[in-house]
């Protein structure tokens, strides 16, 4: 039943693989499949949010032997913003894509991607995390380097290269995690690391998946493929890569440190130390780029330090705080790479010395923009507001007060790269370019196209502004996923049905 | 009171959808807004006066203790008053300064949410809530300031000032969090009451600090002050309300609220009259330096809000009335003077005061307006300023030891701002006018009325100070001061030092004025020392650290790929080897490794060899070959440990992948050898490094005792459960069926992505939408 | 004969790093392959080896009546080798795909993604 929104994926992808070149086919199927697949996951949400952790075991063989689905609130909670983000850019692709990217599988790939992605939400079972990861990179690669031009291809090496080794990593991980415990499933696992007396191993083995998942998240000193490559594809697939796949890797790490190696204090400051470091590299980055793309990817990389330093200082407080800007940084992050689509679409660049004139010449839309942008700020009380109370909360409980310098650091250096955006994109007066770039530009577009591209930027938008002005909710969830992830006693009896769970 | 305050967003947000009926049917109908915000607040006068102050309570996130409580005392009520009462004025005088302007309806949008979020600022009493307005008034600005978004100018001076207020932000953010951490509440009334505890905390420094800042950042405070004058690109009406009446002195504001809190110590009074005291005298001496109006005026205003942070800073009960009185006084004359300056540029196209004289031939009714407010911003008798002064000057000679530097401090200030007001405020108007002027004309009411208007509140408050001593001054004194005592405001205070002061300031004042003409020549010789003001100062480390940054990011994005991986395993390794030495027994049980025999040595040495070949042979074939090898012995090893189905696999992969390899990449060109011997060095030192840690640690697990249950489950059950023999692929199929049926989507990916990139091949040439 | 295993182990990753370290695409895939070998060989020794019992049971029998191998690392590494080959093999073709673009095959000139800072 968990496995419900893997499968449906599974089949849409394979479906659309079939109507392999019916690009008007597959665009219309694409939206419907993932408008129905958002409905599943709304449905598991709910399920989950009434009824408490949910388990499936794979052909019904019990825990720990088989493959276990673990439907927990932190689970059901990315299943359902992985398929916001994918109904958005499923939209979005299909008002923007090239026909010749569509007609060589960009439709079937991301429905494959999306199931990585929300298998690996799912898995309670630390190989076949390996394996929906495995999908997740090769779907990416397939995406990075549709088309082949000389930039994608450039990107896209350092972007294999480095992810190959982190799964290399990940997998020397898990080999040393079934030496140690002769167990896959993360419940048993975890159980079983606890009582090992050999603590050091433990640490080491962290240490390795630490930078396994580090190489996935972009988090210093392993970020580099992330701003070589981001800007390289068409924005569509930037979008997802960026809303969803290094929140794979947080993902993965917030799952595996909370519940297999809990509370470890040297990896929890080295965290802390990588996060102030993350923030610096990546606002330092974004400071001095000119184009739009690659701004954002070094924003990427900033606001990943937000995400780790949560967990670095692991008290709920911190971890509430990631939750929350994990939620945030999702919705805005898929929607920030649609507006450089939109833009690059209307003026024929990324190059903000060459935009301008937005403003002028499309008021309304500067205005819709405006939201994703602001939000990513965190001008209060917009989304990206919130997390920063309790992260700073936390750090002045665990005295990282070094920590909270560096997030206001880096909070002012998002602030400072979006408004000289702002204003040399919208404020700026435009120069003319010549128009000599493939494809259509936006005044070139069909009605319908235009509406496409512009709509999930509002549906996005909107839920940015419900995570700011409704943060009562949206806090309510991250104090609950933090509350399950600190004490994952709930999650263990779950999954090894120790004790059938009532919420 | 919730609606009062967020009136301002819903109807910024509603502008675009009516401003098209606003702009045909009723022209001013805009200003109907804060005129009726003003009236609504005007009805609280009489239950302040009695109540002391009233409090409204509106849920929002209950979880964070932060809500929509408002607070409507003294202090906030007069500001509350200025905010609407200016903003009503504001709003009318724009629509005849901007009339016809393209993006009139946006500035009107901007506007109010602006007057909004000011009034948020100011009413709130949660001070989470608080900071949200705040920061709203930031981008408000922000927007506002760069409203004529064509010219560079504004785009920088908005950047600036965002900048600026919004660094001030974060860190007041910081300072509010740990004040709830200390106090236990975000709500102001509820901190009230543990204000002792919260003084003698251990962070009590940090507190005030972090709330410094962000004060002295919005209330333009000296080194902070630079972006004023550069706000100054905004339209005029912009000016008068925001960068002179309200947003700026809403750190004035938060430094009043929280007196009573976090006042009355040594840093927190001293803090303030250094900063207040050099921001005063600096901007004062800085404004009398300028001729363009609007620059004369942003000094004055950065001067006046010193005197402001110095009064609190005094801290005794005098200086803190004064403070409430000057801050109603200088509103009501500053704006006069800005508006005033807007009609003038508005009529004559110049700002400039050495050429602008004797418009009053023209425009008698502004030059009226004029009069009085450089005559209240004197501090001449019958003016409200009169009466600010007079106060000030006596709380300043009650200063124990220091009485006489601070009272001399003052009075220069006075000094030279009654030059630099009467610059704006008379000097324009005085004098035979130039020809070039000839075509002024007195303008619409709409324009002249507001500050005229002004002029008269100035003048009536200050010859009957009755009028607002109980009803308005007298609460903001008791929210400021926390104390009851009952103050009156006269006119006569007897002949005394203060009066003697007061003769003197306007004497020498006046002096002044006559002997020193505005020109350019003063302000070109203080260039010079424009290399180490605190503008300069600030860009210049602004653009280090941008020059920093450069270096930062192209030390770690260097673009070299193999620089990226040494780095994340030179990171890996250091973090492996710090691990496992300090905290692993590192040891080998022989009883756990079995016998070697000869055919086993043979493939581990064939293996080796093949490794050795594989990373040093610089002919493609022969490394390909050697690769094959190598897989080849892996298999060997699967098949002597009973792994004969991964024999299989890996060696049908592994010719696979030779084959592959061979078809595609042997056309390439020779290997070239592209590192020197010490990279070469370098890069072998790491790799053995990293190669033998994870040789250790793999020992090290495998000496660990292994638990089974799993595996033992598999292979009892497998064929009892499952019906099948061969263990592996029973795992494969049924126990972990769920991995194999993803692999293979893997590979229908692979061939995907395969076959698009060798089929698919966009023009490189052109840029790709 | 696991001394002998961990050596190459640790042999195949020192390898497999400093291939990846130079400048050539090709030998940066030589690298990756060598490590993929390296972290399979791992697994497979983690799961202690047997000598000539793999884990199939025998005609007529139901359970296992001698010792035997641990099926559940080769299953992994089974698992894991396919994987990697699909990979692995995409990698090659990219490799030709750039080097047919780009012309080169020196990573060091593959870096104008990350200039004009």
């Amino acid at each position: 039943m968990i496995v419900l929104p893997i499968i449906f994926q599974f089949v849409a992808g394979t479906i659309l693989l079939f109507f392999w070149q019916k690009t008007t086919l597959q665009k219309f199927l694409s939206i419907l499949f993932s408008i129905i697949g958002l409905g599943i996951s709304i449905w598991l949400f709910l399920l989950v949010w009434e009824n408490g952790i949910m388990i499936t075991q794979s052909g019904d063989w019990k825990a720990p032997f088989g493959i276990s689905f673990v439907a927990d609130t932190f689970g059901v909670t990315m299943v359902l913003l992985s398929s916001i983000s994918g109904l958005a850019v499923s939209i979005f692709s299909a008002g923007s894509m090239r026909k010749e990217r569509l007609e060589f599988g960009f439709f079937p790939i991301l429905h494959f991607l999306i199931m990585g992605l929300q298998g690996a939400f799912l898995t309670g079972d630390i190989f076949n995390l390996y394996v929906w990861f495995e999908v997740v990179i090769i779907s990416s690669f397939v995406l990075l380097t549709l088309g082949g031009k000389k930039q994608q291809l450039e990107g896209a090496l350092k972007y294999v290269s480095l992810n190959l080794l982190a799964s290399s990593l990940f997998l020397i991980g898990i080999g040393f995690i079934y030496g140690l415990t002769g167990s896959l499933n993360m419940a048993d696992v975890a159980i079983k690391l606890d009582n090992l007396q050999n603590r050091g191993l433990v640490s080491v083995t962290s240490g390795i998946f630490l930078v396994a998942f580090g190489i996935k998240s972009a988090i210093f000193p392993m970020y580099f493929w992330l701003p070589a490559s981001y800007h390289t594809p068409p924005p569509a697939v930037s979008a997802i890569f960026a809303g969803l796949l290094t929140k794979l890797g947080i993902y993965a790490m917030l799952r595996t440190f909370t519940l297999m190696f809990g509370g470890d204090e040297f990896m929890g400051d080295i965290m802390v130390i990588l996060a102030a470091l993350t923030i610096f590299s990546g606002g330092l980055g974004a400071l001095l780029q000119q184009n739009m793309g690659k701004i954002f990817g070094y924003l990427i990389v900033c606001h990943i330090g937000f995400l780790i330093a949560g967990l670095g200082m692991y008290t709920e407080l911190a971890i509430m705080g990631t939750v929350f800007y994990l939620i945030h940084d999702i919705i805005v992050k898929t929607n920030l790479f649609m507006v450089s689509g939109l833009i690059l679409k209307i003026n024929g660049t990324q190059d903000i010395r060459e935009l301008g004139g937005m403003y002028k010449n499309f008021p309304i839309i500067s205005l819709l923009l405006a939201i994703p942008l602001f939000s990513l700020v965190g001008i209060p009380p917009l989304s990206g507001f919130w997390a920063k109370i309790f992260l700073i909360q936390a750090g002045l409980q665990t005295q990282d007060y070094v920590l909270i310098g560096f997030i206001v650091l880096g909070s002012f250096l998002t602030l400072w790269v979006i408004a000289r955006l702002w204003s040399e994109v919208f404020w700026k007066n435009g120069i003319d370019l010549p128009k000599k770039a493939n494809g259509l530009y936006f005044s070139q577009m069909t009605k319908t196209d235009q509406w496409l591209m512009v709509f999930p930027i509002v549906l996005l938008s909107g839920i940015s502004l419900y995570i700011g002005f409704g943060a009562e909710n949206i806090i309510i969830l991250s104090q609950r996923i933090s509350t399950e992830l600190m004490d994952p006693s709930g999650y263990i009896e779950a999954v090894l049905g120790l004790k059938t769970m009532t919420p | 009171m919730l609606i009062a305050v967020i009136l301002g967003f819903i109807f910024a947000i509603l502008v675009p959808f009516f401003s098209k009926f606003v702009k045909k049917a009723i022209p001013f109908g805009y200003s109907l807004l804060p005129l009726s915000l003003f009236i609504f607040f005007l009805q609280f006068l009489g239950e302040i006066k009695s109540k002391g102050h009233i409090l409204f309570h509106y849920q929002w996130v209950p979880s964070l203790g932060i809500d929509l409580s408002f607070r409507l005392d003294g202090l906030s009520l007069l500001f509350a008053l200025m905010i609407t009462g200016i903003g009503a004025l504001v709003f009318i005088y724009t629509t005849y300064y901007l009339k016809g302007h393209k993006y009139l309806d946006r500035f009107y949008g901007y506007l109010s949410m602006f007057m909004a979020s000011m009034l948020g600022v100011v009413l709130s009493d949660n001070l989470m809530s608080m900071f949200i307005f705040w920061e709203l008034t930031s981008i408000s600005s922000y927007f506002l300031i760069g409203f004529n978004n064509e010219d560079p100018a504004s785009r920088k001076s908005a950047l600036t000032a965002l900048s600026i207020t919004g660094f001030g932000g974060l860190v007041m953010l910081s300072g509010i969090i740990l004040l709830q951490a200390v106090g236990g509440s975000y709500s102001f009334t509820e901190l009230l009451n543990s204000s002792e505890i919260i003084k003698n905390s251990t962070t009590y420094g940090w507190i005030i600090a972090l709330f410094f800042v962000g004060a002295f950042t919005k209330s333009a405070q000296f080194p902070f002050h630079f972006w004023l004058p550069g706000a100054m690109k905004a339209p005029t009406p912009v000016s008068t309300y925001l960068h002179s009446a309200t947003m700026v002195k809403a750190g004035i504001y938060l430094l009043a609220r929280f007196t009573p809190l976090l006042g009355d110590t040594f840093w927190w009074n001293s803090t303030l009259i250094t900063v207040g005291a050099v921001t005063m005298v600096f901007a004062a001496i800085h404004s009398v330096l300028r001729v363009d109006l609007k620059s004369i005026l942003a000094y004055s205003t950065i001067s006046a809000l010193g005197i402001l942070v110095f009064l609190i800073g005094i801290g005794s009960e005098k200086a803190l009335l004064a403070a409430g009185i000057f801050i109603l006084a200088h509103a009501l004359y500053k704006a006069a003077l800005f508006l005033i300056t807007g009609i003038i540029d508005h009529e004559t196209g110049s700002r400039d005061v050495t050429k602008l004289a004797g418009l009053q031939q023209v425009m008698m009714p502004v030059a009226v307006a004029g009069f009085i407010a450089a005559l209240s911003s004197a501090g001449v008798p019958l003016l409200l300023g009169f009466i600010s002064k007079e106060v000030m000057y006596e709380a300043t000679l009650q200063f124990g030891d220091w009485a006489i530097i601070l009272t001399a401090l003052a009075v220069l200030t006075k000094i030279l701002l009654l030059v630099a007001g009467f610059w704006a405020g008379i000097k324009p108007f005085t004098g035979t006018l130039p020809a070039e002027f000839g075509k002024a004309k007195l303008p619409s009411p709409l324009l002249w009325i507001p500050p005229f208007l002004l002029g008269v509140l100035s003048l009536g408050f200050g010859t009957f100070p009755s009028l607002i001593t109980e009803s308005l001054i007298q609460p903001v004194f008791s929210s400021i001061s926390g104390s009851d005592t009952i103050i009156q405001l006269k006119l006569w205070h007897g002949f005394n030092l203060v009066l003697v002061l007061s003769i003197l300031t306007l004497v020498s004042g006046g002096a002044l004025y006559w002997f020193l003409k505005p020109s350019n020549d003063l302000f070109q010789k203080t260039v010079r020392f424009e290399a180490i003001s605190p503008q300069n100062i600030i860009e210049g480390g602004g653009k280090l650290f941008g020059s920093f940054a450069g270096i930062w990011t192209r030390f770690f994005q260097n673009g070299y790929l193999r620089n990226y991986v040494i780095t994340i395993l030179a990171f890996l390794t250091l973090l492996m080897a710090y691990r496992l030495f300090g905290e692993v027994n590192i040891y080998i049980d022989w009883n756990q490794i079995s016998a070697v025999s000869h055919y086993e040595i043979i493939v581990v040495v064939l293996m080796i060899i093949s490794i050795l070949f594989a990373i040093s042979t610089n002919s493609r074939s022969v490394s390909i070959v050697a690769l094959g090898v190598v897989g080849f012995a892996n298999c060997l090893f699967f098949l002597f440990y009973s792994a004969p189905d991964l024999a299989m696999t890996q060696f049908s992969i592994d010719t696979l992948t030779v084959l592959l390899f061979m078809l595609v990449l042997v056309k390439l060109p020779k290997n070239k050898q592209y590192s020197s011997k010490g990279i070469k060095m370098r890069d072998a030192l790491l790799s053995l490094l990293f190669g033998t840690l994870i040789a250790i640690l793999t020992l090290e697990v495998f000496e660990e005792p292994s638990s089974s249950e799993v595996s033992k489950y598999f292979a009892e059950n497998a064929y009892i459960l499952a019906k099948g023999r061969n263990v592996v692929n029973i795992i494969l199929v049924d126990y972990r069926g769920f991995d194999t049926m993803i692999e293979t989507v893997v590979l229908v990916i692979a061939a995907v992505g395969v076959y698009s990139l060798m089929k698919l091949n966009l023009n490189p040439s052109k840029k790709d939408l | 004969m696991e001394i002998l295993l961990v050596i190459i182990i640790g042999l195949l990753h020192a390898g497999g790093l400093y291939m990846l370290l130079r400048r050539s695409m090709f030998k940066m895939i030589i690298g990756l392959i060598l490590l993929g070998n390296g972290a399979n060989l791992l697994i497979f020794l983690l799961g202690r080896l047997v000598k000539g019992h793999p884990p199939v049971i025998e005609d007529g029998m139901k359970v296992f009546a001698d010792i035997y191998a641990d099926p559940v690392p080769q299953a992994l590494v089974l698992t894991a080798i396919v994987i990697g080959f699909g990979l692995q093999s995409f990698a090659i073709i990219l490799i030709k795909r750039v080097y047919n673009v780009l012309h080169t095959d020196d990573l060091d000139e593959l870096n104008s993604t990350d200039e004009e800072i």
